[in-house]
């Protein structure tokens, strides 16, 4: 149990706690815990082919690749598709080699922000970042503020990923457990489970893709080195 | 009669009978209703994933004090703030005093149903503070000077057109369409404005995870997402039964909470915050700051039979499946949370007698317990809240001298027998008067709905005994 | 298995509906049942219950209790005031004298679907019934009691019958005991939504296994004019076919193309 500051700005916590410590001393029946052996959630057998449905049906975009020049050449067709303007990009190695790769009409000419210079512009066109891991069932990507920060994955039009094979776990349980183990709120202050694209059905449950978030989510997912 | 009870009555007539509210809201309601079935499919074991739910949420609550320290801990030591709030209106005048304090002229905010709770947003209004809805459907209600009609959908009520003319008024004489997907950029267009102009982000949190130190929060629109990125300080207004004791938890929680909310088998962001912006992130909130409400919800904790109810994650299940609430409608309830799970919680934190009525706005159908979630027993803790009305003396005399006058009937069989005689001759009498439905009805507030009852002239009783008993083929 | 069963027929049943308790008595016992009906019952208790008086309720109850508690099994032809005794009476009676009785009443009350469905084992009971029917669930006997197919099972088997699913068969009609009148144009649009379902198979008659929800659409039906009728599980499977006829000898002065009494012909 943690040890209890005292915080003098707030009269109310020791009344607030009192008050559920006094609630809670009436005894409530307990009733059965739930039968171990149930299966909640069907078990995932084939990650990757699980992931790729399940982005269909999240409707984001998830384009395979073998090597880093195909997702080279992914991530250019991507950029072409989309309007003139800034595009910010996470600044990591991997992904400051994939740009130079990725250097042909699509992104000579356009001005690149990178995380290290701070939060994306409000009128970037895209944001390129990396991803933690990978979640096959439920097709969402796992990202921290350590990828690129917390504006990268929700300020601009599109948002694409950049990330391999070798990051998908199968299940929503196993990432959080890895957030849990690796300890990631140790040094990050943000995390977001993302999965598809940004969406609102507030009008007559009519399903609008891109509300305030993107309105693409492409995810560039490559099988080789 | 409380006003409450009274307004109450007056609306649910209004809209009971309103078909264009009946029929935008079924239309709305099959669709979700279709989308919940799909949903549910998805998950495997769904009486297992609602047991799971329901233990999480148990053990939270049951050990709340432990939860909150733990939670509290890791975001200070973040460099979080957490402020317990004892009532709404201590909740208040903390965030408006930061405001004040920290030179906020403007505040995003994404849905949380605790603000409303509290009504904060004109506690900053009043502070000269102005205050952006940035979900879409809480926008609308915003612009339309009227709270949420639903916890989750707070729009409903309305269709295209209505929401058109009423952004063509406040917004842009201009706009000629009614096309769902041009009305969100319109609001994406002018709120994007608001999201980079304000100081301060405000939301919700449909979990504290207490190992991690992290708030949750789910959202599809991202407006939740920028609300808690862009602005300098960003607020979080919570209930104290939010907390869940770990991270993992949430593999469960967050399907179930997306499959009972919207039929989606996740919610597109299910975001994570643990304080504010550390040394080189890129972007996020200076300061962040969790204001942990109460409000009457340790009263709760007190309460054996109905401690349950705090396990509620406001998924709105049990609004969607109500056939009342299909009927009257949100705004009808005229409080923060309507539908089945706010008439279980009203009477505990805005009082019995003002608000007992709602216990009994129900036909006790159960539809609700059948889809919670969390498995809250929500229609039987709406007979114990009738319970506790009448142990509290909260019912018309006339009432309790009826069900004396039944009791006495009915612990006499015969005079329980004669007096069913005696009433099935009156009515007959009445009806053959062509009195049915007037003031010399008893069954006048029955027959201006229904055409009468039928009145034998023998019960069944007088007939066992002079046919049925002895034989039964002269009875068929 | 018992042969003998005593009847609970609810008050309003007793002093409404008498037909559908006669009906009952019928079906029991061409299934081949003794039924005994103890004429010092009166009301389980659910009406003082359900609207808070609990203390009023009680002593109902505790009647209710000595009145059947030798009783072999008890069958109900409403799967609500059933729902009253197994899923309420204990908690009601926790302090009472009664209450040792009232649990072991639990499990050997039924409703009749459920009686004959899970007890007797017998969904062709000899009926015919040649018209279009629509199925109402009935909240309670659906889900306090857990009755989804038994109703069913039961119609399916009845010559003639031809059954048709009404949308959202399984919302409430609406009628929720004092509800429909302290709350009386909330119960009337719920059993005019319904109404409008059941209205909208064609069917000549809507069933369900509660004669309080067939009472209170029938009420909404009228006043609309309606062409359809409400007609209870009971009175359906009270219908005989002609080979039960001539099997029970009894069917000479019988037609049965149509059904003799539907809830709304009053007398």
């Amino acid at each position: 149990m943690p040890t209890e500051k005292v915080q003098t700005d707030n009269p109310s916590r020791e009344r607030v706690l009192g008050r559920i410590r006094a609630g809670l001393r009436t005894a409530v029946v307990e009733p059965t815990a739930l039968d171990r052996g149930r299966v909640i959630f069907e078990p995932v057998s084939d990650p990757l082919e699980r992931f790729q449905r399940e982005c269909v049906a999240n409707l984001m975009e998830c384009a395979l690749t073998v090597d880093c020049a195909a997702s080279a050449r992914e991530l250019a067709q991507v950029l072409q598709s989309l309007p003139a303007g800034e595009i910010f990009v996470q600044d990591d190695p991997s992904l400051r080699r994939l740009i130079e790769m990725a250097a042909s009409a699509a992104v000579s000419g356009r001005p690149i922000r990178w995380s290290s210079q701070g939060a994306p512009a409000e009128a970037s066109q895209a944001t390129l970042t990396l991803a933690e891991v990978l979640i096959a069932q439920t097709g969402s990507v796992l990202v921290t503020a350590a990828c690129g920060g917390r504006g990268a994955s929700v300020v601009a039009p599109c948002h694409i990923i950049y990330a391999h094979v070798a990051q998908l776990v199968p299940n929503l349980a196993t990432a959080l457990g890895r957030i849990s183990q690796q300890r990631i709120f140790d040094h990050n202050s943000f995390a977001c489970v993302i999965s598809g694209s940004s969406r609102t059905a507030d009008i007559e449950k009519i399903l609008v893709q891109g509300a305030h978030g993107p309105r693409r989510l492409v995810v560039i997912l490559q099988s080789g080195s | 009669m409380s006003t409450a009870a009274q307004r109450f009555l007056h609306d649910a007539a209004e809209k009971s009978a309103d078909l264009m509210h009946r029929e935008i809201i079924r239309r709305g309601m099959d669709s979700y209703d279709a989308a919940h079935l799909k949903g549910r499919a998805r998950i495997k074991d769904w009486e297992a994933a609602r047991q799971k739910c329901q233990e999480i949420k148990r053990e939270a609550v049951n050990h709340l004090d432990r939860y909150l320290l733990q939670f509290e801990e890791k975001v200070t030591a973040r460099g979080g703030h957490v402020f317990w709030a004892a009532n709404g209106e201590e909740a208040c005048a903390y965030v408006t005093n930061l405001a004040t304090r920290l030179g906020v002229r403007t505040v995003v905010k994404s849905k949380s149903m605790v603000t409303e709770e509290i009504h904060l947003t004109p506690a900053l209004e009043k502070a000269g503070i102005k205050v952006w809805e940035t979900d879409l459907g809480e926008f609308i209600v915003q612009l339309r000077e009227e709270p949420p009609y639903h916890i989750v959908t707070p729009a409903m009520h309305l269709n295209r057109g209505q929401i058109a003319k009423l952004f063509r008024e406040k917004l842009d004489p201009a706009i000629t369409t009614d096309d769902p997907v041009e009305l969100m950029a319109v609001a994406r267009r002018k709120l994007r404005e608001a999201f980079f102009a304000a100081e301060m982000g405000i939301s919700g949190a449909n979990f504290l995870v207490a190992d991690a130190g992290v708030i949750a929060i789910s959202t599809n629109e991202g407006n939740g997402r920028l609300c808690t990125s862009v602005p300098r300080i960003h607020v979080v207004v919570t209930g104290i039964e939010k907390v869940i004791p770990r991270l993992e938890d949430l593999a469960v929680l967050w399907p179930v909470l997306a499959t009972s909310g919207t039929g989606q088998g996740i919610t597109t962001y299910g975001t994570l915050i643990g304080g504010p912006r550390r040394r080189g992130e890129a972007d996020g909130p200076e300061e962040f700051h969790v204001v942990l409400v109460d409000n009457g919800r340790s009263q709760l904790l007190a309460d054996a039979e109905q401690r349950e109810v705090l396990h509620c994650i406001r998924c709105g299940a049990c609004l969607n499946i109500c056939p009342v609430f299909r009927h009257v409608g949100g705004h009808t309830y005229g409080t923060t949370y309507p539908g089945p799970i706010g008439s279980v919680l009203t009477p505990h934190l805005n009082g019995i007698k003002e608000f007992q009525h709602l216990s009994y706005a129900s036909s006790l159908c159960g539809a609700c317990t059948s889809v919670c979630p969390v498995k809250i027993d929500l229609h039987h803790h709406l007979l114990q809240n009738r319970r506790n009305a009448v142990s509290a003396g909260a019912n018309k005399p006339s009432e309790r001298w009826m069900f004396r006058a039944w009791r006495y009937a009915m612990l006499r069989p015969q005079s329980y027998e004669l007096g069913g005689w005696a009433m099935r001759k009156a009515l007959r009498l009445i009806y053959r008067l062509g009195l049915a439905g007037s003031a010399f009805d008893p069954m006048q507030v029955w027959n201006c709905y229904r055409a009468p009852v039928p009145l034998p002239v023998e019960s069944f009783r007088a007939q066992w005994r002079k046919s049925v008993r002895s034989n039964g083929d002269s009875a068929t | 298995m018992p042969r003998h069963v005593s009847l609970f027929i609810p008050c309003f049943v007793d002093q409404l509906l008498p037909q559908v308790a006669v009906d009952t008595v019928k079906v029991l016992r061409r299934v081949g049942y003794e039924v005994d009906y103890p004429e010092d019952q009166t009301c389980c208790g659910q009406p003082a219950f359900n609207t808070g008086y609990w203390n009023e309720a009680r002593p109902c109850a505790e009647h209710f209790v000595r009145v059947f508690k030798n009783a072999e099994a008890v069958v109900c032809p409403s799967g609500s005031c059933a729902t009253m005794v197994r899923a309420f009476y204990p908690e009601l009676l926790t302090a009472s004298s009664c209450r040792a009785d009232a649990i072991a009443l639990v499990s050997r009350i039924f409703e009749l679907s459920e009686f004959l469905v899970n007890v007797a084992a017998v969904t062709q009971v000899g009926a015919r019934f040649p018209h279009t029917v629509t199925y109402h669930a009935s909240c309670h006997g659906l889900r306090e009691l857990g009755l989804r197919d038994e109703p069913l099972q039961l119609l399916r088997q009845v010559e003639g019958l031809k059954l048709i699913e009404m949308v959202r068969f399984d919302e409430c009609c609406g009628f929720g005991g004092t509800f429909a009148t302290k709350f009386a144009e909330i119960s009337a649009a719920m059993g005019d939504s319904k109404a409008e379902c059941a209205a909208a198979t064609g069917a000549e008659f809507v069933t369900a296994i509660d004669p309080s929800c067939l009472l209170h659409l029938q009420g909404i039906l009228g006043k609309r004019q309606a062409r359809t009728q409400t007609i209870h599980i009971a009175s359906i499977l009270a219908q005989q076919s002609v080979a039960q006829q001539s099997k029970t000898q009894a069917g000479s002065e019988q037609k049965n193309s149509r059904p003799q009494k539907t809830l709304q012909e009053r007398p």
